[in-house]
């Protein structure tokens, strides 16, 4: 997996540029400008829907959304970059561990959203609040989120040996 | 950060035009979750520069950083009291001079991040006592 990943990451000279002077920042600023957009957009869309800011047609903020997922596309693209850059630091770190889990919850949760509680939000009026299935789905996203920055900073601060992997 | 941009992210996306179906002067509502997000910033802020003050201070990207975050919150305020606070802006397209505040927002706020990660990065002095 380490090798296949730094492989990838010469091959398609990812490495040479996250290994340039000015490679990792210029990456790094992206994945935060993307990170700032997922939140901007869905941190909001949840606040709403847990109560804040009522008013705001909560259909009318979901428009936004869509910007949000561009961000994520982005931090998948720029996260995918570091990761092949530097495997050994990431699959063995349990930063980036539980930062992956969370996401993975993140995402069943937003299917669990879309399946069964958009419908009803969708429609709900400007000064309605959610139901509260969309405020737990909101709760849940929230905490992810917050949970994957956390963690995607302490990957920095822990330098795993290659043993720290559990599953090699 | 997450938030204090964020809310911005969204603000002035709705100033230039997106999702117009909502109340422009109702995104104030979520300036408290801007408020308090800047206060968190700001003493993580204090407390890491008060751990490392020569390492910022001797350099010129921190003060690039501190510049385009006080040109963006004048923005803010500016954008407060202008259309924010003006109902007759809730639906249809806001000034042409609100839109290139918004534009420049997101500009001043993309450069004050990436001024923020460079400055891990682009450092000479990690601590006054190492020059000794």
């Amino acid at each position: 997996m380490v090798e296949a990943l730094l492989d990838f990451s010469h091959w398609s000279r990812i490495y040479d540029f996250l290994n340039s002077s000015w490679g990792w920042p210029t990456i790094e600023s992206l994945h935060f400008i993307g990170l700032s957009l997922l939140i901007g957009t869905v941190g909001l869309f949840d606040l709403r829907m847990i109560g804040l800011a009522k008013g705001i047609p909560m259909s009318a903020l979901h428009r936004l959304v869509p910007w949000g997922i561009a961000g994520y596309g982005l931090n998948v693209l720029t996260g995918f970059m570091f990761v092949s850059t530097a495997p050994d630091q990431y699959l063995f770190n349990p930063a980036f561990q539980t930062k992956l889990a969370l996401m993975v919850i993140a995402g069943i949760n937003v299917l669990f959203f879309y399946r069964f509680q958009f419908d009803r939000v969708k429609r709900a009026g400007a000064k309605a609040s959610a139901q509260r299935g969309a405020k737990i789905a909101a709760a849940v996203s929230l905490t992810c989120w917050i949970g994957v920055i956390v963690c995607g900073r302490l990957i920095t601060y822990y330098r795993p040996p290659y043993y720290w992997c559990f599953w090699c | 950060m997450g938030f204090v941009v964020g809310v911005h992210v969204a603000t002035n996306l709705r100033i230039l035009g997106m999702a117009p179906g909502i109340p422009l002067s109702l995104m104030r509502r979520f300036s408290s979750v801007f408020w308090v997000s800047l206060v968190f910033v700001s003493l993580s802020g204090v407390l890491l520069l008060i751990a490392y003050p020569a390492k910022a201070l001797t350099n010129p990207v921190f003060y690039l950083k501190l510049s385009a975050i006080v040109m963006a919150l004048f923005i803010t305020r500016s954008l407060a009291k202008g259309v924010l606070q003006d109902p007759s802006y809730d639906v249809g397209p806001p000034p042409r001079q609100a839109r290139v505040l918004a534009t420049v927002s997101i500009f001043l706020w993309a450069g004050a991040v990436t001024s923020g990660r460079f400055l891990a990065y682009t450092y000479k002095i990690l601590m006054a006592s190492h020059q000794y």
